[in-house]
């Protein structure tokens, strides 16, 4: 088997089937909580009662780190199917440091923002801005993996498949 | 109690780590390798622990007696492929280029004690007692 194609087979189904990877549906989680409380974030600071935006900031940050924990676990397993020693896995390195580090954020976050507050504090709002930002570095990473390197994509053959029209021959290429 | 349950499982779960590097190391987890444990057995293994670890984390930051439950139920599992492993491991040391013949003898045993100290503390914390 040649390197690249190791590091498009799952190493287990756990980590989701060939061509369905477990990892990139996941990841939605987080960066969706995330960048949804940041929205929450700034808007408490302006709306006249932004207690019940703080409240639900505070929640969404919760939800996007356990969802970044279960999305760690299932890259972990793309990760070991990456051949060590090449720039896919340096890559997969990088990213996966990232993105822990970002996740470790949001968890000293979510522990800074105890209390009600009627808004989101300046401490706060720009340590979010700031793990927001190193997601963005995290996830651009996570994109050239998949989509530049091409890790747990289907091999071209399988891609090919999808563009047989119904009804006409299969084409040799 | 709660807090020495989580010292003994992040211990175990380093000793774990050190078993799961030599074995990728080694390619057990590669189609065609030699080895006698699968990796939907050892990846199971460690996710369903992973997962027990941070409910055992939120448990011991929030004190909710449901969670303490909980990872004592996710450990069940877990305790149970650790068993499976360690006869597939026993066996596979007789057949030499297995990638986990050379897991060290204290690392295996290490993990299995500290592993067996934490499911007793999980469930002596979740029964309550102590409090």
């Amino acid at each position: 088997m040649r390197l690249m194609d190791s590091a498009k087979q799952p190493v287990t189904t756990l980590a989701g089937s060939y061509g369905h990877p477990v990892h990139p549906a996941l990841v939605a989680v987080p960066i969706g909580a995330w960048i949804a409380s940041f929205v929450f974030d700034v808007a408490s600071r302006l709306v006249s009662d932004g207690h019940f935006l703080a409240e639900g900031s505070r929640w969404l940050i919760g939800l996007g780190v356990l969802g970044a924990l279960a999305a760690a676990l299932a890259g972990f397993l793309d990760l070991v199917a990456i051949p060590p020693g090449t720039r896919a896995f340096r890559i997969a390195i990088t990213h996966m440091s990232i993105n822990l580090t970002v996740t470790g954020l949001y968890g000293v976050g979510f522990a800074l923002r105890g209390g009600s507050a009627d808004r989101v504090g300046w401490g706060p709002l720009v340590l979010s801005a700031v793990a927001l930002a190193g997601l963005g570095v995290g996830g651009w990473l996570g994109g050239t993996l998949a989509f530049r390197y091409g890790v747990r994509v289907a091999d071209e053959a399988t891609q090919r498949t999808g563009y047989v029209r119904a009804g006409s021959p299969e084409e040799d290429s | 109690m709660a807090i020495a349950a989580l010292i003994t499982w992040l211990i175990t779960a380093v000793g774990g780590f050190v078993m799961l590097a030599g074995w990728i190391g080694r390619g057990g987890h590669r189609p065609g390798s030699s080895g006698r444990l699968s990796p939907t057995m050892v990846f199971t293994h460690l996710l369903l622990a992973a997962v027990g670890l941070i409910v055992w984390i939120i448990y011991v930051a929030a004190d909710t007696d449901a969670l303490a439950w909980v990872a004592f139920i996710l450990l069940l599992p877990v305790a149970l492929l650790g068993f499976t492993m360690f006869a597939r491991w026993l066996g596979s040391r007789r057949t030499s280029g297995a990638p986990e013949s050379r897991f060290p003898m204290p690392v295996v045993l290490g993990h299995g004690l500290f592993a067996a100290v934490t499911l007793v503390l999980v469930l002596l914390t979740a029964v309550g007692v102590g409090e």
